[in-house]
């Protein structure tokens, strides 16, 4: 599971109410706008912490969402590119993400760089449906996986820092 | 429916927003730490963090902390207390400590405390307050109890005395604070303690008696002693064997030893010792140093006492007596010291050797010695020649035979016969033994060569080499035992102590002793010397006379004892050999021993020892028949004797003739009268029974009887049947009484020993006895003395 500053940075995730799918046109509406108040309270959260590490946007209808997320490793800060599509059974599903620059380079991984979740976050995520949305997904899915993976990636050598000027941009 | 989707959008925008907006630049703490150890290390700051991490602080403020510590704490605090408050590492701490002591003066670092001058002001007000009360204060005291070291408190304080600290430093310890007056009341007590002591004082008994301070009291004292307030002085300097000594002691001190020695002339060391002088002859010859004082081991004594020894002991020298120096010597004067001294003197006036020390103090001249001796002459002379008459035996060494041989052969003898005896003598020295008789006699003395083992030079004429060895051990015959000796000086010498007497005896045994054997042996010689020729041939001829007298009765003896039993002729037997025959061997052997110059005056009182000794140095072929005489003595029957002495006579030169008839019958008729006379002189009832029987029997038998006795009942035996019988019984009646007497006699000895009671009856009887006896005698003597008559008429 998550740590104690994720678990208290979720417990500031305002939960959502609208049970409701992509399909659902009545309701999809509804449940997209608690999408993203969600995440715009996680991300201000994040920011307030100085702990902001993705950015995020979606297609019109808010069914695939795109983005990068990075990871500060020994002051070098390593991103990648992140995507991934809302199933059609959400939010009784959790949507799968994909790294896909780390394809192929770790274990905990499913092809197309869709990031080994099951373990402990779809328990964690079937409990708490459909009061879990996508900042929840980031919070305890991706987050503590880049915290675990990451590092491990790096000091087998699978993880190169290229871009400095970038990084030293985001400094 | 459009408006929900217009609301996504513009949530969507909003989000974009968000993400976009800038992050808020906030560093962890762990960034800041890093940033700030960063920035240390380069020396771009200049910060300490505290101990819990939590702050940082510069170096300023921990001094301006430091600071307001200190004077929050009253100006003292320790460096470990500042630790703790200020939270900062300790070196920090000091360091910034050390530098505040350095920059501030009025700061000091001590022992790992900061310590201001303000505090300092109120510890010496403090110290100023106990000093007042108390008159004095110890650094080491307030070093206990303000825990600082002694060293900073006495420069801080002694910068304060006289301002903050109304007191003084003692000078020479520097350890206590006074105050004037603490200082003046000791003072004054100390003036007024020693200037009381009138002897010798320890300083440390004083101090323990009378509370002083000790660095105090010392400084006071000198100071009193040298400004002349007092007068004495302080020895052994500042320790616990320091003493004062008040010159009013020295004083008397000195004045005693000055008189004492004034009117005794000498000094004791033990007096001085006891008048507390450590070191006595040390201390006289410094105060003495012109005085010539003879030192002794335990005294010394003035020129003057010595100048009187010397003068007694001159005197005594030149008027040749002696003196005692005892009662001029001071009395306390060992026994060694006198020697010393009356040595001393006597080397001095150069009388050591006419003088001599007795007794340790009396002195003798030698010619009172001598004088001494010289008592002794008249009496060494007498002495001398009664010795010689006695018993020369005893007296005649060896040395003392040659001698008197050379002597006599020089004096008797031709030449020819003198190189004979001379050649002998040479002999007898090698051969060890005396062998030879006196030189006179040299018909009967055979020389003989003998031979002796090893010695070349036993009979050459030349060499004359006594040897040592066969000199026998010369026997010194004493003149006075020690305590004659004392005697007699006790009468001649008068007025001389009894020791004295006894010492010089002592030293005159020796030389009277010598003197004595050169009187003796003097004396001697002149005794044996003196003979002539024609007194020995006189001589000869009465022994002559005599021993055939004497032969002549023991014949006639022999013969009376023919009449009595085996048994009582051996009795009558060894009592004639007893008397008769003894004297007859003495005459004879002192008849040789003359020859020896060994006679004595009276041959009856040569013992049988003598006797052997005298033989012992005759030549082997006199010795031979006077041995087997000698030996005959002991022996049981006459017959023996009467051959021996035949034998011994021939060789000694004499002829015995055998008495005929008449000459028997003058000796029977002698006999008889030397045996009534003697009865009628006789009053004891046993002699007289002894004499009646002899005399009954030789008047009856016509033989000479000798006998002892106890011999008198047989005696009486013989007579019966040859007497009247009322002669007879009479006899046997006064014999039977004499034997009751006699018996009781002896009873009565024993029972003295034991009661004197019970013997009354025997008393009793014994009176009877004596009263029947004393009726008895008469008519017993008349026996002898009426028959006398008788015989005399028939006769």
């Amino acid at each position: 599971m998550a740590d104690e500053a994720t678990r208290r940075a979720v417990s500031q995730i305002p939960l959502l109410k609208t049970h409701a799918g992509p399909r659902d046109r009545a309701l999809w509406p509804q449940r997209l706008k608690e999408e993203y108040q969600a995440l715009i309270r996680f991300v201000e959260q994040n920011k307030a912490a100085d702990n902001d590490w993705f950015r995020l946007e979606s297609n019109a209808d808010g069914t695939r969402w795109t983005g990068t997320c990075w990871f500060i490793h020994e002051l070098l800060r390593y991103e990648f590119r992140l995507e991934f599509d809302l199933p059609v059974t959400y939010p009784d599903t959790a949507p799968e993400v994909a790294v896909p620059e780390l394809d192929g380079k770790t274990a905990k991984m499913y092809r197309g760089g869709k990031i080994c979740l099951t373990e402990h976050f779809a328990p964690l995520w079937a409990r708490n449906a459909p009061r879990f949305g996508l900042a929840h997904l980031m919070a305890l899915g991706l987050g503590p996986w880049l915290a675990v993976e990451i590092p491990d990636l790096i000091s087998k050598g699978l993880v190169v820092h290229k871009e400095r000027p970038r990084e030293a941009a985001a400094e | 429916m459009a408006a929900d989707w217009e609301e996504i959008r513009r949530l969507a925008a909003d989000f974009q927003r968000a993400q976009f907006a800038d992050t808020v630049q906030r560093l962890s703490e762990r960034n800041c730490i890093e940033i700030i150890a960063k920035l240390v290390q380069d020396k771009k700051l200049d910060v300490v963090h505290t101990l819990d991490g939590k702050e940082y602080i510069t170096p300023s403020q921990i001094s301006r902390e430091i600071r307001d510590e200190l004077y929050v704490h009253g100006g003292r605090i320790n460096i470990v207390d500042l630790q703790q408050i200020l939270n900062v590492d300790w070196v920090h701490v000091e360091n910034r400590a050390s530098d505040i002591a350095k920059s501030d003066k009025g700061v000091q670092l001590v022992l790992g405390q900061l310590i201001d001058d303000t505090y300092l002001n109120r510890l010496a007000e403090e110290v100023n307050d106990k000093l007042q009360e108390a008159g004095m204060i110890s650094i080491a005291e307030l070093c206990k109890s303000y825990d600082l070291p002694g060293d900073f408190l006495t420069e801080e304080l002694s910068k304060r005395l006289g301002t903050l600290i109304q007191g003084e430093m003692d000078q020479y310890s520097r350890g206590v604070i006074f105050t004037p007056a603490f200082v003046a009341r000791h003072k004054a007590r100390i003036r007024g303690l020693f200037s009381a002591i009138t002897r010798p004082t320890h300083v440390s008994s004083m101090i323990g008696t009378f509370g002083f301070q000790e660095h105090l009291l010392y400084s006071i004292l000198e100071e009193l002693v040298n400004t002349g307030r007092l007068k004495g002085s302080v020895v052994g300097g500042r320790q616990d064997k320091a003493v004062y000594i008040p010159d009013i002691y020295s004083k008397t001190q000195n004045a005693w030893v000055d008189s004492f020695l004034q009117q005794n002339g000498y000094l004791e060391f033990d007096a001085l010792a006891r008048l507390g002088i450590p070191d006595p002859s040390g201390y006289i010859k410094k105060r003495y140093k012109s005085n010539k004082l003879l030192f002794l081991r335990a005294a010394c004594v003035g020129q003057g006492l010595v100048d009187q020894v010397e003068a007694s002991v001159e005197e005594a020298v030149n008027s040749s007596t002696w003196t005692d120096l005892q009662p001029i010597l001071p009395s306390c004067l060992s026994e060694e010291d006198t020697g010393m001294l009356i040595n001393q003197a006597m080397r001095n006036t150069n009388v050591q050797s006419s003088a001599r020390v007795l007794g340790g103090t009396v002195v003798v001249s030698e010619k009172f010695i001598s004088n001494c001796l010289s008592l002794f002459d008249e009496a060494m002379q007498q002495k001398a020649q009664k010795e010689v008459k006695n018993n020369p035996v005893f007296l005649i060494t060896e040395e003392d035979l040659k001698q008197a041989s050379i002597l006599t052969e020089s004096s008797a003898l031709s030449k020819k016969e003198k190189r004979e005896a001379e050649r002998r003598k040479k002999a007898t020295e090698g051969s060890g033994s005396v062998k030879s008789g006196g030189g006179g006699n040299a018909r009967e003395i055979r020389i003989r060569k003998t031979k002796k083992k090893g010695r070349k030079d036993e009979d050459s004429d030349e060499e004359s080499g006594p040897s040592q060895t066969n000199r026998s051990k010369q026997t010194e015959a004493p003149f006075m035992a020690q305590e004659e000796i004392v005697a007699v000086l006790e009468e001649r010498v008068s007025d001389c102590p009894e020791e004295i007497l006894s010492e010089l005896a002592e030293h005159l045994v020796r030389p009277l002793t010598k003197a004595y054997q050169e009187v003796l042996r003097t004396v001697f010689m002149s005794s044996t010397s003196s003979p002539s020729g024609a007194n020995k041939k006189k001589s000869m001829k009465d022994l002559q006379e005599e021993i055939t007298n004497l032969y002549n009765n023991i014949r006639l003896f022999e013969k009376g004892t023919k009449f009595f039993s085996d048994e009582t002729q051996v009795h009558i037997a060894k009592h004639v050999l007893k008397t008769l025959c003894t004297d007859v061997t003495n005459i004879l052997v002192n008849f040789l021993a003359a020859d020896l110059m060994m006679s004595v005056e009276n041959p009856s009182t040569i013992t049988n020892e003598v006797r052997v000794k005298i033989l012992g140095k005759l030549s082997e072929e006199t010795r031979g028949p006077l041995m087997k005489l000698h030996n005959c003595l002991n022996g049981k029957t006459i017959e023996d004797f009467l051959t021996n002495i035949e034998t011994s006579a021939e060789v000694c030169g004499f002829l015995l003739k055998k008495g005929d008839k008449k000459k028997e019958r003058q000796a029977l008729f002698q006999h008889r009268q030397a045996l009534t006379e003697q009865l009628k002189e006789a009053e004891d009832p046993a002699l007289v029974l002894h004499l009646t029987s002899v005399l009954l029997f030789q008047a009856t038998t016509h033989c000479m009887l000798h006998a002892p006795g106890r011999c008198v009942p047989q005696i009486i035996g013989t007579l019966t049947g040859r007497v009247p019988v009322e002669q007879q019984q009479l006899l046997t009646a006064y014999q039977s009484l004499v034997v009751k007497q006699l018996v009781s006699q002896g009873k009565k000895q024993q029972e003295e020993e034991k009661e004197e009671e019970e013997s009354e009856e025997q008393e009793e009887e014994a009176r009877s006895v004596r009263s029947q006896l004393m009726t008895l005698t008469p008519q017993v003597k008349d026996l002898v003395l009426s028959q006398r008559k008788t015989s005399v008429n028939e006769d």
